[in-house]
């Protein structure tokens, strides 16, 4: 009992505490810099959508609006089957270069980027969500890690922004920090396990078609690139912007949904498990498995410390009783300040 | 002080959305897939269904 006891508090401390500080330690000692360079390949901003008439608009502009050459830049929007009208919204931008790719199936996101990588013409790639905007220097920000060799991948960094367009404080916010904050040292260090969905880049040699019912695409194609042997690297510069969930619970269900996907990644890439065939074991062990253990690990530790009484353990039984006493005051706290899901911090903002 | 609740709650509900996900692994549950449909019941996990 002890020794359930005591393994799990010390593997939940490690994923949350002792893996950044080793990594913060692997950066001081086995830093590897990115070689940037002056680097100007064609580009493709690839864009798969749905339905999403109302803001396929603002995020073309978006994309015509960037610091990169025209004539080096192919805009392309891959449709999934969309029901309402977002097709015609994106043909309004046809005579000014923009290209589409109408799937009349809803197959899903990852059979929108096969068909859209098959269109695409640019020696790089950059993956988009129709939901986020760039920062004006976002691609050359991002193609300036491509001019090292080793480097196959870059993940930009997405800003979440709460309803005042400043980035957000909120909790949900505090973790995205300190998510970014692994990511970056991971990046240092060799390679980031996934890279973000809303703008992260590639060589288009590198990718290979998707599984359709692939549930991390931003995850699945960085791993492959590092299986082949380059670097999937983090880049601060090249900014993504985004807003908050409207509520924990919202996050919640996004959360479900790439969880889901980290556990399908086991069964996708079991390689993945193999130390000596993943260069970034590691990071993965840590970072992506360490994270679906805890909860269970967190259960274990709580029925454990139920039947060790006395001493130490009645204090960090108080302890965790106190933890999630608040985590049930905290779910009070949100439930009476809850937003109806269905309305996003943008149309808060439409309609203030 | 709102933070001293918050914190506890955001990091119980993402545990628990390790739970569900895993649940949702192993029932082999494809709307999960679907961003909208998951997003919208959200509120309910349970009440989705094929």
């Amino acid at each position: 009992m002890e020794t359930v006891f005591w393994l799990s508090l010390v593997v939940v401390i490690y994923v949350y505490f002792g893996y950044p500080l080793l990594l913060s330690i692997a950066c001081k000692v086995a830093r590897r810099p990115v070689r940037k360079g002056d680097y100007e390949p064609s580009v493709t901003i690839l864009i798969a959508a749905h339905n999403e008439r109302d803001r396929i608009g603002r995020r073309i502009e978006n994309c015509l609006w960037l610091d990169y050459p025209k004539k080096k830049l192919q805009i392309l929007v891959s449709l999934d089957g969309p029901t309402d009208g977002t097709e015609f919204a994106v043909w309004k931008y046809a005579s000014r270069g923009v290209e589409m790719v109408h799937s009349k199936a809803h197959i899903g996101k990852p059979a929108a980027l096969n068909a859209g990588m098959r269109r695409a013409r640019g020696q790089v790639v950059v993956f988009a969500d129709a939901r986020q905007t760039f920062s004006h220097n976002a691609i050359r920000r991002l193609v300036a890690n491509l001019a090292d060799p080793e480097v196959g991948g870059v993940c930009g960094e997405l800003i979440l922004l709460d309803e005042t367009s400043s980035e957000t404080k909120s909790d949900v916010g505090l973790y995205w920090k300190y998510e970014k904050w692994i990511r970056s040292m991971e990046s240092e260090v060799h390679s980031l396990v996934g890279a973000t969905g809303a703008i992260y880049a590639i060589r288009r040699e590198l990718y290979s078609d998707l599984p359709e019912d692939t549930l991390l695409d931003d995850v699945v194609t960085p791993m492959r690139i590092v299986f082949a042997g380059k670097r999937v690297v983090f880049d601060a510069g090249a900014k993504a912007f985004d807003d908050v969930s409207c509520c924990p619970a919202a996050e919640f269900a996004r959360k479900v949904r790439t969880l889901t996907g980290n556990y399908q990644l086991l069964r996708q890439m079991p390689k993945l498990l193999v130390p000596w065939s993943n260069p970034v074991f590691c990071q993965f062990l840590s970072h992506k498995l360490g994270r679906l253990l805890v909860p269970f690990l967190l259960i274990g530790l709580f029925v454990t410390n139920v039947f060790l009484w006395g001493g130490i353990y009645s204090w960090l039984l108080i302890a965790q009783c106190c933890w999630y006493f608040f985590a049930v005051a905290g779910h009070f706290v949100a439930i009476r300040n809850v937003v109806p899901p269905a309305v996003t911090v943008e149309e808060q903002r439409r309609a203030a | 002080m709102k933070r001293a609740f918050s914190l506890p709650y955001s990091f119980v509900l993402m545990n628990w959305a390790a739970v569900v996900a895993f649940y949702y692994f192993v029932s082999g549950r494809k709307d999960v897939w679907f961003r909208g449909k998951l997003a919208h019941s959200h509120k309910s996990p349970r009440r989705m269904s094929h």
